[in-house]
């Protein structure tokens, strides 16, 4: 098996990113940092946790996943919306790359972009709660916490691949991630406790994916969270397995051609 | 593998309907080793979607598609990696330049490409000056060149021109033409679309005509040219006055003067213009019309 095809592209994701370095990581990392700096520092000390400890600490996971998806989802759909635009993609079906491969090279893509952009988010959690609490968070599971970056990152990916798929313009993009998951990934948990839910609206959050995704990388860090580590693998391993087919349909399906 | 197998590109009543638009309307032909065959039509004939259909960048209706006795819809990746296609419009990559293009383009077809390929190929593009310029700096013309080195960096034994010089200079479409001439001597099949029937006439060995998605015609350029188009005789005589014959292009002059006996002596000067491809290709669309 000829995997020369799959480095290529793979390759090309990468060096997409980094080439504009400043808008795909810089910027996600100040807004990763504002968040820090003003629900973390600014209003954490007046907000209870449930369970006790610091806001910030609580705070720290959920941004690290919340910035994690989104650049993992920004990264496939933009780079094939651009594709689009600029024609590669039909460059892409002419040449002999299946959809494996090209599944995998948007998703590890957008999983290395998701990764630094929210590891960078976590080492500036870190810089902010040595300040605050005089030592740095420590990692209650490593395993765990990358097990969940992974599959989320990659859910993410296959999400955009869809998406990007689907669309037939910038609009239709940015719908989907301003309306769609944007507003799910801030209802999953991120900067508040379910346990400080009504129970109706307790139920309704757990009927959200992603709050088992920012829970997971939560329990990675902090070694607790509001929902069961076996359950939220399950429905993560489950997001992760129909995003796939849905990505794997959008490209075997889908139209390649230029807008 | 018998010989329709090792066809470099061979189309068996091929459809493609979008909708209700029939664009494509059980087309045949093939493309010979060594051979350019031109697909020649107006604007919105089928060209292009052919061409669009065996890159599988769409699904034929019906009837299929084989490069060296692949089928293109059941063994895509083969087939595809013995292809080069240069696409009507022009690419952009965006943020990469001409060097990476090349890379990634090479990659894509499972080929390292080493720097004294790349050097090579550019080289004889006239790209080697703007290899660390991104498409958007290029010119119009170098653009062309670039989609034609791509297309070639995995060295393809078939390569699809899809009106590969619209829009160039005439240097340009000249230097290209003998490019087209070099890869047909070392063997390498080409099917070209394009608008330019001089070029059509130059450059291909075999062409069809298309209209409304059916192939009209098809044969060897010469013999459709000889067979569909007439040759103009001017006849100066020594008395001030002028004739002109129009004769089939197999008809001598001598005899077409003699048929329409006019004697030898009385001729003062002689013009003739003889018949070309457009003349055939109109003759062709012409004959169309109801």
């Amino acid at each position: 098996m000829n995997f020369k095809p799959f480095k290529s592209l793979l390759r090309r994701e990468v060096h997409r990113f980094l080439k504009v370095a400043v808008q795909t990581v810089v910027t996600p990392l100040i807004n990763s940092s504002l968040y820090l700096l003003i629900f973390g520092i600014s209003l954490g000390k007046s907000i209870h946790v449930e369970g006790g400890g610091s806001y910030l600490a609580f705070l720290i996971p959920g941004l690290v996943m919340m910035a994690c998806l989104n650049n993992s989802f920004q990264n496939s759909s933009s780079s094939i919306v651009g594709s689009k635009f600029g024609g590669d993609l039909e460059d892409f079906k002419a040449a002999p790359l299946t959809p494996q491969n090209l599944i995998w090279a948007y998703s590890l893509g957008a999983l290395f972009r998701g990764l630094i952009v929210g590891l960078l988010t976590f080492a500036v959690g870190q810089i902010f709660f040595c300040v605050s609490e005089g030592q740095l968070l420590p990692i209650h599971n490593v395993f765990v916490l990358f097990l969940f970056l992974v599959i989320g990152s990659f859910s993410f990916a296959q999400l955009g691949i869809c998406v990007a798929f689907w669309a037939k313009s910038f609009d239709q993009l940015s719908a989907v991630s301003g309306f769609i998951l944007l507003p799910l990934i801030y209802l999953g948990g991120v900067f508040y406790s379910i346990g400080n839910l009504h129970p109706f609206w307790q139920a309704v959050s757990r009927a959200n994916p992603l709050l088992y995704l920012i829970n997971g990388v939560r329990e990675g860090i902090l070694g607790h969270s509001d929902v069961d580590l076996g359950v939220a693998f399950a429905v993560a391993f489950m997001g992760f397995l129909v995003t796939y087919g849905f990505a794997y349909y959008s490209l075997k399906r889908g139209s390649y051609l230029r807008w | 593998m018998n010989t329709s197998q090792e066809l470099p590109l061979k189309v068996e009543g091929l459809v493609k309907s979008y909708g209700a638009v029939k664009a494509v309307q059980d087309v045949s032909f093939e493309v010979l080793p060594g051979e350019v065959y031109g697909l020649l039509g107006p604007n919105g004939a089928g060209k292009t979607s052919i061409i669009s259909t065996i890159v599988t960048l769409e699904r034929p209706t019906a009837g299929g598609v084989r490069i060296f006795g692949h089928d293109v819809c059941k063994h895509p990746t083969k087939a595809k990696s013995l292809v080069g296609w240069v696409p009507q419009e022009v690419i952009n990559h965006g943020f990469f330049d001409v060097d990476e293009i090349l890379d990634f383009h090479a990659g894509y077809f499972g080929k390292t490409l080493s720097l004294t390929e790349k050097d090579l190929l550019l080289e004889r593009l006239d790209l080697k000056r703007h290899r660390e310029k991104k498409v958007k700096q290029l010119s119009g013309g170098m653009k062309r060149r670039l989609m034609i080195a791509k297309a070639l960096c995995h060295q393809p034994r078939l390569l699809l021109l899809d009106e590969p010089t619209a829009g160039v200079d005439i240097d340009l479409r000249r230097s290209l033409w003998d490019f087209v001439k070099e890869l047909k001597a070392q063997g390498v099949a080409i099917l070209l679309t394009t608008h330019y029937l001089e070029e059509a006439e130059e450059l291909c060995d075999r062409v069809g005509f298309i209209s409304h998605g059916k192939i009209l015609k098809m044969g060897p350029t010469r013999e459709i040219v000889q067979n569909l188009t007439k040759k103009t005789i001017h006849l100066f005589l020594n008395d001030g006055k002028n004739v002109t014959l129009s004769v089939p292009m197999s008809q001598g002059v001598f005899e077409a003067v003699k048929e329409a006996g006019i004697d030898a002596l009385s001729i003062a000067d002689i013009k003739i213009t003889e018949g070309d491809l457009e003349d055939a290709f109109r003759y062709v669309m012409r004959e169309e019309r109801p």
